[in-house]
């Protein structure tokens, strides 16, 4: 008999969210998501300096404030027709790469982890490690004096890593973890002043002069962390990819085959070279890497809680009045598609792009190359001949992309050139009416902002963010959203801790703070929905 | 003491660092050892750190903490037992946590909430967890979201102390401006409507800077006793001085040094940024001392203008936020941006007054004793 089960708070991701999966036999059979708390951003932007779009967008996430400044400053760069100077663009490559370091490092080890490894287990460490012993006394007065918060109590499953040496030194990465994800934020205050929610980016450029002293300073911080991505980060990623037990979840988990990515980090002024090559997968053929072409997205509201005019638009020209007691529907999330595709958007798409690019002999080898460094060429192609990529690739491409972009921030350092212009005065000149669009790559994917001026003031902002795209619910052809998919077929055989579910759910990195904007009926007033 | 994992060494190490973190002398490390090796004894004070409509980033910046950092905070200091972003649990098992606290330590838990409260409609924009009574609009017999509101009327009567943390959960903020449509309420309101007497303490700013939040925990915990607030909830210790007073271009300003183009923008130079929207000269907070992010930078050393985060104006009342502040009534003389440095330099001793450019924002009652801060 089939049986629905509610998961609400989905933790240790930003936001608020609500997974509620159908389990028939031991496996999930459907899936359902909702984001459970809403601000108002566009409403409360609507006839603001179009300036201040930067700094009120950043706190649409605390997790990643930057991707938002980020895309905010291209997106008005745009309206403003800026000509971006090439220290300016750096120092944005440079300080969003920093937080693609953070990012990552804080969803594997501080909202993933504890999926996988049984902290009590390090009460068993009988190592000699005089480090990793402090560590075991402490959890053990913990576990002892069963106040072990906020890492028990938690999901129980047979299948947690065990082994006491192992966790013990998983553990203690945690902690590292913690200590290299705050440097990640320090290295990029050095051009953008604090984190999180940072001030250093401004339509135009930024506010920073690179000097020799600086760009020191911050190769000294990088460097660091580079040498713990390569001996902690990876390796860590491969052995637990490695567990018997885990080997499942090479597969389990698959979106359905489909990944799109718009590209990130510009490599030159115009924007067109970009060090994350944009393009889209249909069908896990990875080998064929086709051409991103932003007017085939299209957003559809048959399942979502908008009137049936909101569908089939492109974001450019967005609506969205809502209908709450629309039959059928159970989302506020709309179902933004490729070319009538869901799309899964991410580390895992940008990397899959970035490999059949390169397989296609389209781009040099920097994946490939680091993919058979480490050994797991055999996996990948193994992946490949399945036609399915699960959990724990999504979590492994995350770390191969931070490793990517953590070596590159090294050569981006090299091009900055101190005493030359940070900022372009156009970016101070409002014009009457314009219009602008900012695509970027964030963390967990494909960001765009859209900004109309009138009155040189701002008429409407519009953002689609990453977790729109992921979590999206079905559309008009009833086909199922990435993390929907991803659910269907998982093993869970114990409703009363479906720990496979949030494992699966958490490896797309969801942040419910990404937004959608809803014209409220009896308010009549323009009004942002947090979704998954 | 040991075999806990803890050592009288690492005590007296811990006691520095508070003693620092709180800004107090030396001579008290031995007490303040002695009260967080109490604390070990006697069990972690327990805390539930609820979200509302947040954003995370007052959680990310905690983990910024240095001394002690995020590991001690969580292994050794407080017993951290709901706190969404890093607690190992999900769904009923996480609020399970919360109703076994509120039943079992009545009077000892400190609530901590990021984020403000939003009320219209029942509480609908902001939900978690699952509500007993479980109808849909319909009358169909769905799984109903429990409303944070609803949360708040179970936790706070039994919370020893209320914390709200962010410059949102303390004054609306960000979405506060947006307060009509979701009746987005400060915590000290929501708290006043439950019980007029239970302690709140306001941690500003969007974020948080970690040491004001950790720093005032300790310091709740090992004196038993909420720190010196001022009239907007705010520990004095942290908010007490206005920004503009001990800025470290304080003297461009004086000089009428005004920034006017980031390209003109020699390191050497520091150049005031009052003309790009600055607005240090209203806010009450120590990030020119502190600075941010271990200490390596804060936004004005990045050469971009303050947006007065810490204050209970941001970010509708402070808004256009690159734009200079209004003209500034000083002494009955209204100058002009230009003429600004040396005037403010002419009356130095009473600096900027807050309550002259409160005043001029005429957006905030006075219902309080003393100023905000202490000018």
């Amino acid at each position: 008999m089939a049986r629905i089960v509610t998961i609400d708070p989905v933790t240790r991701i930003e936001g608020h969210l609500r997974i509620d999966v159908e389990i028939e036999g031991d496996k999930v059979v459907d899936a359902w998501s909702s984001g459970t708390m809403f601000r108002g951003f566009e409403m409360l932007l609507r006839d603001k300096h179009p300036w201040d779009a930067q700094q009120v967008t950043e706190r649409i996430c605390g997790v990643c404030p930057l991707v938002h400044g980020t895309c905010a400053s291209y997106n008005l760069d745009d309206a403003m027709g800026v000509d971006l100077p090439d220290n300016a663009r750096v120092i944005r490559n440079l300080c969003l790469g920093a937080n693609f370091i953070q990012s990552h490092v804080l969803h594997f080890w501080h909202l993933s982890a504890l999926d996988y490894v049984d902290i009590a287990a390090v009460v068993q460490y009988a190592g000699t490690d005089p480090g990793l012993q402090a560590l075991k006394g402490k959890i053990a007065y913990l576990v002892e004096s069963r106040d072990a918060y906020p890492f028990l109590p938690r999901y129980e499953s047979d299948d947690y890593l065990g082994d006491p040496e192992l966790v013990t030194t998983l553990v203690s990465h945690y902690v590292q973890a913690l200590e290299i994800r705050k440097k990640a934020q320090e290295m990029l205050t050095i051009y953008y002043g604090r984190a999180p929610v940072f001030v250093g980016t401004i339509p135009g450029g930024v506010t920073a002069h690179p000097t020799v002293g600086n760009i020191a300073a911050f190769r000294s911080v990088l460097d660091e962390i580079r040498f713990w991505i390569d001996n902690v980060y990876v390796p860590d990623i491969v052995t637990i990819a490695k567990v018997p037990e885990f080997a499942p979840f090479l597969t389990a988990g698959d979106s359905g085959g489909n990944y799109l990515a718009y590209g990130g980090f510009d490599e030159d002024s115009s924007g067109s070279e970009k060090f994350l090559p944009p393009g889209y997968i249909l069908g896990n053929d990875v080998a064929k890497v086709m051409d991103f072409d932003e007017q085939k997205i299209a957003e559809y509201v048959k399942h979502s809680w908008y009137t049936d005019d909101c569908g089939e638009r492109q974001p450019q020209d967005g609506k969205t009045e809502p209908d709450v007691h629309k039959k059928g529907a159970y989302s506020f999330i709309k179902a933004p598609r490729y070319d009538d595709n869901p799309m899964e958007v991410g580390p895992m798409a940008r990397m899959l792009v970035m490999a059949g690019l390169e397989l296609a002999g389209k781009q040099p080898e920097r994946l490939m190359a680091l993919i058979k460094s480490l050994g797991l060429e055999e996996t990948i192609n193994t992946l490949v001949g399945e036609g399915k990529f699960g959990i724990l690739p999504r979590h492994a491409m995350r770390a191969l992309e931070c490793k990517l972009i953590a070596d590159q921030m090294d050569v981006w350092l090299d091009q900055l050139e101190p005493g030359a212009k940070i900022w372009d005065k156009k970016g101070k000149e409002i014009p009457g009416e314009s219009q602008g669009q900012g695509l970027v790559e964030g963390p967990r994917g494909a960001l765009g902002h859209w900004i109309t001026i009138k009155g040189k003031k701002i008429d409407n902002y519009q953002c689609v963010v990453p977790t729109t795209w992921n979590a999206s619910p079905r559309d008009k052809n009833d086909n199922r959203g990435p993390i929907e998919t991803s659910l269907i077929g998982l093993p869970v055989p114990d409703p009363e801790n479906p720990v496979n579910v949030v494992r699966c759910v958490r490896s797309f990195d969801p942040c419910l703070a990404c937004a959608i904007h809803v014209i409220h009926p009896e308010h009549n007033g323009v009004k942002e929905f947090r979704v998954v | 003491m040991e075999k806990k994992g803890v050592t009288r060494r690492q005590f007296i190490k811990y006691a520095g660092a508070t003693a620092a973190l709180l800004g107090l002398s030396e001579a008290v490390i031995p007490d303040i050892a002695r009260a967080l090796e109490e604390l070990v004894t006697t069990g972690k004070p327990p805390v539930i750190w609820l979200q509302g409509q947040n954003c995370s980033g007052c959680s990310v910046s905690f983990l910024n903490t240095n001394y002690p950092d995020a590991a001690e905070v969580l292994l050794d200091k407080l017993s951290v037992r709901y706190q969404p972003t890093v607690m190992a649990a999900a769904g009923d098992v996480a609020t399970g946590v919360i109703e076994e606290t509120v039943a079992e330590m009545e009077g000892k838990y400190v609530l901590v909430v990021e984020g403000p409260i939003p009320t219209a409609e029942g509480g609908e924009y902001c939900t978690f967890g699952l509500e007993k009574e479980t109808k849909d609009l319909d009358g169909n017999q769905v799984p109903k979201d429990k409303p944070i509101y609803d949360w708040m009327k179970e936790v706070v009567p039994g919370a020893a102390a209320v914390i709200a943390l962010g410059n949102c959960a303390s004054f609306g903020g960000i979405p506060g401006a947006n307060a009509e449509v979701t009746g987005t309420t400060p915590v000290m309101d929501i708290v006043a409507e439950i019980d007029k007497k239970k302690p709140v303490i306001n941690i500003s700013g969007c974020p948080i800077h970690p040491d004001w939040f950790v720093g005032t925990v300790l310091d709740y915990l090992i004196n038993q006793r909420v720190p010196d607030l001022d009239r907007y909830k705010r520990p004095k210790a942290y908010f007490g001085k206005l920004i503009h007073e001990n800025c470290e271009r304080r003297a461009a300003f004086d000089a009428g040094l005004f920034l006017e183009d980031w390209n003109d923008a020699n390191p050497d130079m520091k150049l005031c940024l009052f003309k790009m929207g600055c607005k240090g000269p209203v806010t009450y907070a120590d990030c020119p001392i502190r600075r941010w992010n271990s200490a390596r930078n804060w936004c004005v050393g990045a050469n971009a203008p303050c947006h007065g985060c810490a204050e209970p104006t941001f970010y509708k009342d402070l808004s256009p936020l690159y734009e200079p502040l209004p003209d500034i009534n000083f002494l009955g003389l209204t100058p002009g941006v230009d003429t600004l440095g040396w005037i403010a330099s002419g009356v130095t001793a009473a600096g900027i007054g807050a309550h002259y450019l409160y005043k001029q924002l005429g957006k905030r009652e006075d219902n309080g004793e003393s100023e905000g801060g202490e000018d």
